[in-house]
């Protein structure tokens, strides 16, 4: 169990540069995920703290050791890591037991030592009655957890996980999340977790690195970085979310689409500026509300009801509870209440941060 | 109302079942009535009585007459000419003398003298001279003959005098005889021409020799068939037609059989897939199976019949006899030792090399990948004949270099290639590209993470590739060795130059040997053939379909980013290695090639100014025999490859687009024809295709294109074929929805997404059909001679230095090929 330190790290190809100034520390034990759309440079964070990948300038430390940087490189099979791979990597000529096994044969452990550790892992990971399959005779997430076993079985002091539940169905998807998680936690290790799947991201970690453009937007706890984003970026990358420009004066916000203001007691910011909106805050209502506005259009999706409401020359959407089908129709003129919103200086950045999404 | 509508459909499609069930009886019945016309016609045809003493007699009698009215109209033309044009008709002869021959006019005169006595006026006694030249035997006769017509071709009448008396030499060997037969038959109308020997021979200035007649004879029996239908045509016996029918009674035989067999797999077809309508694909199905069924199918079958049935009943008295010789033990037990060797040998080299240049960061990985895959594109005989020129014991200049080095006292040695050794590491530097590739393209395909997950295991570089890279990549490393061993059991190029003059023989040698003495050596070659075949089947059938189940899949959904080992501090010397390695396997052999071909002498160096000369590169780019064999060899190869890569578009079709029952059978067939060794194909057409099975296309370009083709259509075939997989079917279904028709999708859609693989399949199947020397060695006759075997012959009978020259030549023009390609295929695919 150990931190993992980044200090001023930089990764280029050629001339293109992937990773931009990283400085972040890992702590010990803790389940950290890399977050971010594809290309943004979060597997080659991964890959450099792996050492398959040399850093172009910077350091990165596991524990207090050294691993990568300056004219120190410590190769892969040095630095004590246990890794699962999107595509599992489980070694089709071996069988289960062996494949566990492999991390502890290379470093000659006794026979007894290794039956007994590969045994206790198979067991975590629910494969004990598959030791002696091979892996073409398991399914998808099967083959997962051993690979998850085999990244395990040598008690390494950092768990790196590269998208390891993007080729499984979402069901399991589901299940497996938690499994890791829950394993995670039992062994106490630190865990570094690459995903595109806000929703992993927010279900296991306990803080989330949100990377775009080689660059770190925000570091933080899911809550953190869901209620209080720190760019316009951020916001729009985790869950839903709508911008409305606007002018803030006076305790209150006046949208210029909506023709109408909403209240803004703080006043942190003045000025022109951008409100972002989850449209899960808002509330509608017959009879309670700020904001008047009509009814455009419904989707009933079971547990919600997503709808487009006409409030002055906008539709703002709004994503009501699964009852209230019930009560609106297309075409009533209902109130609306925002509960919660995040202000933004209008800098006139958004579209380009917004471009890069993908 | 809707009741009836229903019935009416269901009566019509009942009706039309009915139809294609009868249609299909009655041309059972066809092809049965042809089969018995055949066979009938044959009885007529032996009760006939053939005696070939008696045809000889008989053709002769006949043909005395019409000889004596060419020599008439002959001696007519003669007179008729004037003098400008007897003096151009000289001047044509004299020069083709003096060019063929070297003669200057002294000689001319002295040798016609000689020969002719004062008998005959200028013109006659020239071409009687060119006759008599025609006693001695070598390679260069067919070619003057050959170019005497040309010089006289708008002078028909003449032509035939001219051949006349070419007849009249005798012929010094078997083999020659049997040249000047067709070299005859093929140049006219060969009923006619036949006629002429018999009576030419018989002129009253030259005694005809036994050779000659011995020779004649057999040419009458070898078309038995044919000069009976022909001499009872003659005699009155039967009608014109009649005697067609007898000519060609085998033929009927066999289209009858093809037919009957067809209707049988289609009628089967239909019942399994009950579905009584006649499908156009089935057809196309049924064509590519009827090709392979006479030329492949039938052959390779004969030569086991043959092999065990020699004189038509059980025996294995050809096997007793071949292999109680022990020159036959010692080359089957060479073939086996020398491809075992290689197999080893390359298969040690390829994967090492493999993996240097697709997993690690070696300096100019790319650039040694292109120059290993490079040998692939060369002919074989051309390292051989490197390495005939490095090793030889006396003055390979390895040999040399090596005892200057050494100090040496002994004027042979130290290495020589002349030796089993000699052959395995010619034959090793020649196929391990084969296993190269093969791992190559696995490695390539290989997760990569396989390896980073063993790398973050604990285990260094070197346990990787022993413990994961390795026992993944055995399936292909197996097939990749089973390749080389095949291809080096079944290769001749290479033992004919080092094998032969070292006496070491391999099961090819022997075969191509034996072929050359008659009838008895036919079979003999039968039996060795028989043994190569059952190799190549056996290995045909571990790796097509026990290693080919045992294949890990392993190619996962990411875009592949190989997993690039860092060599670190072995970095150079391994980049030293492989240079080392390139330079003595590919750079050391191709400039002696080179080298030797700017040479007079071969002994001496080409840095001797008396010793360096450009003239083999202006001979052979001047020689119109040359030429013409580079013309054949670029006809054979471009035909080959376009009626190959339409055979392969429609098999990829039929493979990947339709699910249509019986589709399998053809790419069966297919691969099995490229497991065949060449020789045996070779063999097997021969012995089947000289009309004594209805086809006869013996001694034409004909036999040599599809001996190509069953070769190569694989190659051009499996290219196409995994190209259509991977273009899902939805773009094409896409493109039918939106409007396009089925052509115009293919036109617009498949057509443009698979051409460059279509491009890359054309030359896959040209390049080898251009270079081809197994296949063309047995099949070649002098009109269809092709480049490489007149590389072999100039190697063998001529010089050194002009055929480097030609190897060189061939060398550029395939690399240029290869280069074509890469622009075509806009750098997707390079051989």
């Amino acid at each position: 169990m150990s931190s993992i330190t980044i200090k001023n790290l930089t990764k280029s190809y050629g001339s293109v540069q992937v990773l931009k100034e990283f400085n972040e520390v890992f702590n010990d034990g803790e389940f950290i995920t890399l977050l971010g759309p594809s290309g943004c440079g979060k597997t080659t964070m991964l890959r450099t703290i792996a050492g398959f990948e040399t850093p172009t300038t910077g350091e990165i430390y596991i524990g207090d050791r050294l691993v990568s940087g300056g004219k120190t490189f410590l190769p892969p099979e040095k630095r004590d890591i246990g890794m699962v791979f999107q595509s599992y990597a489980v070694w089709p000529h071996m069988n289960v037991f062996d494949n566990v096994a492999y991390p502890l044969q290379i470093k000659h452990k006794p026979k007894a030592e290794i039956k007994q550790k590969v045994e206790r892992v198979l067991s975590i990971v629910h494969l004990s009655q598959y030791a002696q399959r091979l892996p073409n005779q398991l399914s998808g997430g099967q083959q997962q957890r051993v690979a998850l076993a085999r990244a395990l079985v040598a008690q390494p002091k950092v768990l790196l996980l590269d998208e390891p539940l993007s080729n499984l169905d979402a069901k399991l998807r589901e299940s497996m999340r938690f499994e890791i998680k829950e394993i995670a936690k039992e062994l106490g290790i630190t865990v570094v977790y690459v995903t595109h799947d806000q929703t992993e991201a927010m279900a296991m970690s306990d803080r989330i690195f949100l990377i775009n453009n080689g660059v770190v937007q925000q570091s933080g706890t899911p809550d953190e970085i869901y209620n209080r984003p720190a760019n316009q970026f951020v916001a729009d990358f985790l869950g839903k979310v709508e911008f409305f420009k606007g002018v803030a004066a006076d305790g209150q916000i006046t949208i210029g689409d909506w023709k109408q203001a909403i209240a803004y007691p703080a006043m942190e910011r003045q000025g022109k500026v951008e409100v972002a909106i989850r449209p899960e805050n808002i509330r509608m209502s017959k009879t309670e509300g700020t904001l008047r506005g009509v009814i455009e259009t419904m989707y009933y999706l079971g547990d919600v009801n997503d709808c487009r409401v006409r409030v002055g020359d906008a539709l703002v959407r709004v994503i009501a509870e699964g009852y209230s089908h019930r009560e609106f129709a297309v075409g009533d003129e209902v109130l609306l209440n925002v509960r919660e919103f995040i202000v933004f200086d209008d800098d006139g950045s958004l579209e380009e941060q917004l471009k890069i999404k993908t | 109302m809707i009741k009836t509508l229903q019935q009416n459909e269901q009566d019509s499609m009942k009706r039309s079942q009915t139809i294609v069930k009868i249609a299909l009886v009655l041309v059972f019945v066809l092809s049965t009535a042809m089969i018995v016309a055949g066979f009938l016609s044959m009885r007529t045809f032996n009760a006939s009585g053939f005696d070939a003493e008696n045809a000889y007699a008989s053709i002769r009698s006949l043909g005395t007459e019409v000889a004596r009215n060419y020599r008439a109209d002959t001696a007519a033309m003669l007179d008729q000419l004037d003098g400008g044009e007897r003096e151009a008709l000289g001047g044509a002869v004299r020069t083709l003398l003096s060019d063929a021959w070297g003669m200057d006019e002294a000689q001319m005169t002295a040798t016609a003298q000689e020969t002719l006595g004062e008998r005959v006026d200028t013109e006659e006694a020239l071409y009687q001279l060119l006759a008599a030249t025609y006693a001695i035997d070598g390679p260069r006769v067919t070619s003057s003959i050959k170019r005497g017509l040309d010089a006289v071709e708008d002078m028909p009448a003449f032509r035939l005098a001219l051949l006349s008396a070419v007849a009249t030499g005798s012929p010094a060997s078997e083999e020659n005889g049997l040249a000047q037969v067709e070299a005859l038959t093929k140049a006219y109308d060969p009923s006619l021409m036949m006629q002429l020997f018999f009576t030419t021979i018989n002129a009253d200035y030259t005694p005809v020799s036994d050779d000659v007649v011995t020779t004649y004879k057999r040419a009458v029996r070898g078309d038995e068939q044919k000069v009976t239908s022909y001499l009872m045509a003659v005699s009155g016996s039967v009608s014109l037609v009649q005697a067609m029918v007898i000519e060609h009674s085998r033929t009927t035989i066999l289209l009858g059989v093809l037919l009957a067999i067809d209707i049988l797999l289609l009628a089967f077809l239909m019942a399994t897939e009950r579905v009584w309508k006649l499908d156009f694909k089935w057809i196309m199905i049924l064509l590519i199976i009827d090709f392979l069924l006479v030329f492949q199918v039938l052959p390779l079958i004969y030569l086991v019949g043959k092999a065990f049935f020699p004189e038509g009943s059980f025996s294995l008295e050809t096997f007793t006899r071949l292999y109680t010789y022990s020159l036959n033990w010692n080359a089957l037990k060479n073939t086996l030792i020398a491809a075992s060797a290689t197999m080893v040998l390359g298969t040690l080299l390829a994967f090492p090399l493999a993996w240097l240049v697709g997993r690690t960061n070696l300096y100019g990985k790319k650039f040694f990948r292109s120059l290993f895959v490079l040998t692939y594109m060369v002919p074989p005989y051309v390292g051989a004949m490197a390495w005939l020129r490095l090793l030889n014991n006396n003055v390979g200049t390895i040999n040399v270099f090596f005892r200057f080095l050494f100090q040496l006292d002994t004027t042979t040695g130290p290495l020589n290639i002349y030796t089993l050794g000699g052959l395995i590491w010619v034959l090793t530097t020649f196929y391990y590209p084969y296993a190269f590739i093969t791992i190559s393209r696995a490695m390539e395909k290989m997760d990569p993470s396989l390896e980073e997950a063993s790398r973050i295991s604990g285990a260094n570089p070197v346990i990787t590739v022993l413990r994961v890279t390795l026992p993944m990549m055995t399936p292909s490393l197996i097939a990749g060795a089973l390749l080389v061993f095949v291809c080096a059991a079944s290769c001749y190029g290479i033992p004919s130059i080092i094998g032969a003059p070292g006496r070491v023989h391999t099961v090819t040698t022997r075969i191509i040997e034996y072929y050359g003495r008659g009838t008895q050596g036919v079979n003999d070659a039968t039996g060795m053939a028989v043994f190569l075949m059952v190799i190549a089947i056996i290995v045909l059938y571990i790796s097509d379909f026990v290693i080919a189940k045992r294949q890990y899949i392993t190619v996962s959904g990411k875009s592949m980013r190989p997993n690039i080992v860092d060599l670190r501090g072995w970095r150079i010397p391994l980049t030293i290695l492989v240079s080392l390695f390139a330079v003595v396997v590919i750079l050391i052999p191709f400039t002696t090639i080179l080298v030797t071909s700017f040479k007079i002498d071969v002994g001496k160096s080409v840095f001797d100014p008396t010793n360096f000369t450009l003239g083999q590169w202006t001979t052979i780019f001047s020689r119109s025999e040359t030429l013409a064999c580079l013309k054949n060899s670029l006809i054979f190869g471009a035909v080959t490859a376009t009626v190959g890569i339409v055979v392969a578009c429609v098999m990829s079709y039929l493979l990947q687009r339709t699910k249509i029952r019986g589709r399998k059978l053809p790419d069966f067939l297919i691969t099995l024809g490229s497991g065949t060794p060449s020789v045996v194909i070779a063999l097997g057409l021969i012995m089947t295709m000289r009309g004594n099975y209805g086809v006869n296309i013996y001694n034409t370009a004909y036999i040599i294109i599809i001996a190509y083709l069953i070769k190569y259509l694989m190659m051009g075939m499996r290219t196409v074929v995994s190209a259509m997989s991977q273009i899902h079917a939805s773009l094409e279904e896409c493109s039918q929805i939106s409007g396009a028709s089925w052509t115009k999708t293919m036109f617009k859609i498949t057509g443009p997404l698979i051409f460059p693989s279509i491009a890359a399949g054309w030359f896959l199947i040209f390049i080898p059909s251009f270079y081809e020397l197994s296949m063309t060695t047995l099949l070649y006759s002098n009109s269809t001679k092709t480049i490489g075997f007149q590389l072999y012959e100039y190697w063998t009978f001529t010089s050194q230095p002009q055929s480097c020259a030609m190897a060189f030549g061939i060398l550029l023009i395939v690399v240029f090929l290869n280069f074509v390609l890469n622009r075509l295929t806009k750098g997707e695919f390079s051989i």
